[in-house]
């Protein structure tokens, strides 16, 4: 049943299909896509390239991936042949109004996100909803798997969150159905992957990190978040630290600047719940 | 078997001596270790001869090169098992590769094991090296810290601000499940500093609210259904209504041809003899027979197929019309004349009587047609 709730959605065949369909229509040349603005007027582009922006503002509330599929059918319609001119200046515009990037997490399916380009703020006053208690929850689980060598069995993610008394098997005062945020809405954001373990009778089910958490956070990051919690330098789990550090030189990322300041800045999280 | 699972027991009682302690206590341990292997060969002893009876007595065909094969092969066992025990430190140095090596010779000499006591050296080994290979694993390990999943669980809890002192008692029994108060914002506590290791996009709202992107899906989809079931219904009515008018008529025309038919025969078999109307279309055995035959009969007469006439008696009769007649007749010369018969059940009843009538001239349709109409 879970295997089945995965594939909700568009089947991944009829997905291929309707995409190669349209990388066909999309494949431009600069020269080409130049050549078809002129025949537009620039005030016509630019509402476009606005009505972009507010649309991926707006599907991004739910952080659920977006897909190119619906931008062509909501917003673009017929600018597709200036479709890459458009989603570029929607992804300046987004980067210099608002401090967010458009990345593209599945260049396959051409599937985007929006994550964050700026230093977060500490500050006392930040908005504070569920979605903050989720992603507590969220960094626990990839914790998890990371530390467990980036795969771990459903069971072990329940065992751990049951500990924290969290059961999956009840409704939990902030999470609700907690199997339910933890396999689906997680896993539809593209936080979690959630996988059948092959060969497994009865199926067994793992976890492994998705491609959003991939983006919004990292390795390093997860490891620095443990060291805090567990009070202890990230250096200890050597084998992970050197993961991490991989990982990192292979991106190319920044180092990250939590590090340094973590005791201080915790305290001020912690300040602001008293 | 279970002289390998004491070998097994001893050396886990020795598994938490730290490195030092255990090569000062290692010479002693060999002892230990090596008693019981002496006190075995006794019983090894009579073990063998009762084997060997067993042997002789089921195949005389065991020959002393087998005996000895077997007796060589323990041999090299035992001295294995007496070589791993006594170079325990080589064998636990990771720089080593001694314990994988004496595996190695372990599994050339399993490869000569044909009965159940060589094989249970092997195992004995087995579970020497299987030890040996823990230790190992731990020393190493002893470089770097584990990730120990509960104890986060118990730093997680600490970090979201659990009272361990006061709160509902713990009334599950599940070990390793703290008890204590866990305060309404514990979660939000933990979000926030997740918050942090985090580069997601803040989400986008209005100031004062929005309504949500999504429609609301549950009442759209009822009435989504409700309009396709009503649609397909309307499409499959006119479907049907239209059919049965069609069979409908076709019956009727096949029904007063019918009719016309059997006029036609009964008038070439007796040509001057003329038929009496009421005789052709009344059914003895039913009233709405007769009607319906009066029915059909009017449609013959309006195409000009037959023609209705009164006798000297000023009875009515039916004769068909001559070929060529008829069709000149019909419609264009012979003026439309319309009349209204009226033909009550008692009128029924009195002209069966009246006229004697027994049998009916137009037979029933077949049953078939019968029910398609």
């Amino acid at each position: 049943m879970s295997q089945k709730r995965r594939s909700k959605g568009p089947g991944p065949s009829q997905g291929e299909d309707g995409a190669a369909e349209e990388d066909h229509a999309l494949t431009q040349t600069t020269s080409q896509v130049q050549r078809n603005l002129e025949r537009l007027s620039p005030v016509q582009v630019d509402q476009k390239v606005s009505e972009l922006v507010q649309f991926l503002l707006v599907k991004d509330q739910k952080k659920i991936p977006i897909k190119r599929t619906d931008i062509l059918k909501n917003v673009i319609k017929d600018y597709k042949n200036v479709y890459s001119e458009i989603i570029n200046r929607a992804g300046r515009t987004l980067k210099q109004v608002f401090g967010l990037q458009l990345v593209e997490i599945d260049t396959k399916h051409h599937i985007y996100i929006l994550v964050s380009n700026l230093p977060r703020l500490e500050g006392e006053n930040l908005k504070q909803d569920d979605s903050t208690a989720k992603l507590g929850l969220l960094t626990i689980i990839l914790s998890v798997i990371f530390m467990k060598g980036n795969s771990v069995k459903e069971s072990a993610v329940w065992e751990m969150l049951r500990r924290l008394r969290v059961d999956p098997g009840e409704k939990h005062d902030v999470f609700g159905d907690v199997r339910k945020l933890v396999t689906e809405e997680f896993v539809r954001q593209k936080y979690l992957e959630y996988n059948r373990i092959p060969h497994t009778d009865p199926p067994e089910f793992e976890f492994q990190w998705g491609a959003r958490a991939a983006k919004e956070t990292s390795k390093m990051q997860i490891l620095h978040f443990i060291a805090k919690i567990q009070s202890k330098d990230p250096k200890v789990w050597t084998t992970q630290y050197n993961e991490a550090a991989a990982e990192m030189a292979a991106v190319g990322g920044p180092d990250p600047g939590t590090s340094g300041d973590a005791a201080g800045a915790s305290q001020g999280a912690r300040r602001r719940n008293h | 078997m279970s002289q390998a699972a004491g070998g097994g027991d001893s050396q886990q009682g020795r598994g938490p001596d730290s490195a030092r302690t255990r090569r000062q206590s290692f010479p002693s341990n060999g002892a230990v270790q090596r008693r019981p292997e002496g006190g075995r060969s006794a019983a090894d002893g009579e073990d063998e001869e009762a084997e060997e009876e067993q042997a002789g007595e089921s195949s005389a065909g065991a020959t002393d090169g087998d005996r000895t094969d077997r007796r060589m092969l323990r041999h090299q066992y035992r001295q294995l098992i007496d070589r791993v025990q006594q170079n325990r430190e080589d064998m636990l140095s990771s720089k080593s590769n001694s314990l994988t090596e004496a595996l190695q010779e372990a599994n050339k000499l399993f490869s000569g094991v044909s009965q159940a006591r060589e094989a249970a050296l092997d195992a004995q080994f087995l579970v020497l090296a299987s030890n040996l290979g823990k230790e190992k694993a731990n020393e190493l390990h002893s470089e770097m810290t584990v990730f120990d999943s509960p104890a986060f669980a118990e730093d997680l809890l600490t970090f979201m601000g659990l009272n361990r002192l006061e709160g509902e008692e713990n009334d599950s029994d599940d070990d390793g499940i703290t008890g204590g108060f866990l305060p309404n914002n514990a979660w939000h506590t933990l979000g926030a500093e997740a918050e942090r290791y985090f580069r997601r996009a803040p989400s986008y709202h209005y100031m004062l609210g929005s309504f949500n992107a999504d429609p609301p899906v549950p009442r759209q989809r009822i009435e989504r259904q409700k309009r396709n079931a009503g649609a397909e219904e309307k499409r499959a009515m006119p479907a049907q209504l239209k059919k049965m008018e069609e069979s409908h008529q076709e019956a009727t025309e096949k029904e007063v041809e019918r009719i016309l038919g059997l006029l036609q025969t009964y008038f070439r078999e007796d040509p001057n003899a003329p038929i009496s109307l009421f005789d052709f279309v009344i059914d003895p055995n039913s009233f709405a027979r007769t009607v319906e035959n009066i029915f059909h009969v009017s449609f013959i007469i309006r195409d000009g197929f037959a023609r209705i006439k009164l006798d000297q008696d000023r009875l009515p009769i039916i004769e068909p019309s001559h070929e060529e007649e008829g069709r000149q007749n019909d419609q264009s010369a012979q003026v439309r004349n319309q009349a209204i018969i009226s033909l009550s059940h008692q009128d029924w009843k009195d002209i069966v009587e009246t006229f004697e009538i027994t049998e009916p001239m137009i037979p029933p349709p077949a049953v078939r047609q019968q029910n398609g109409s």
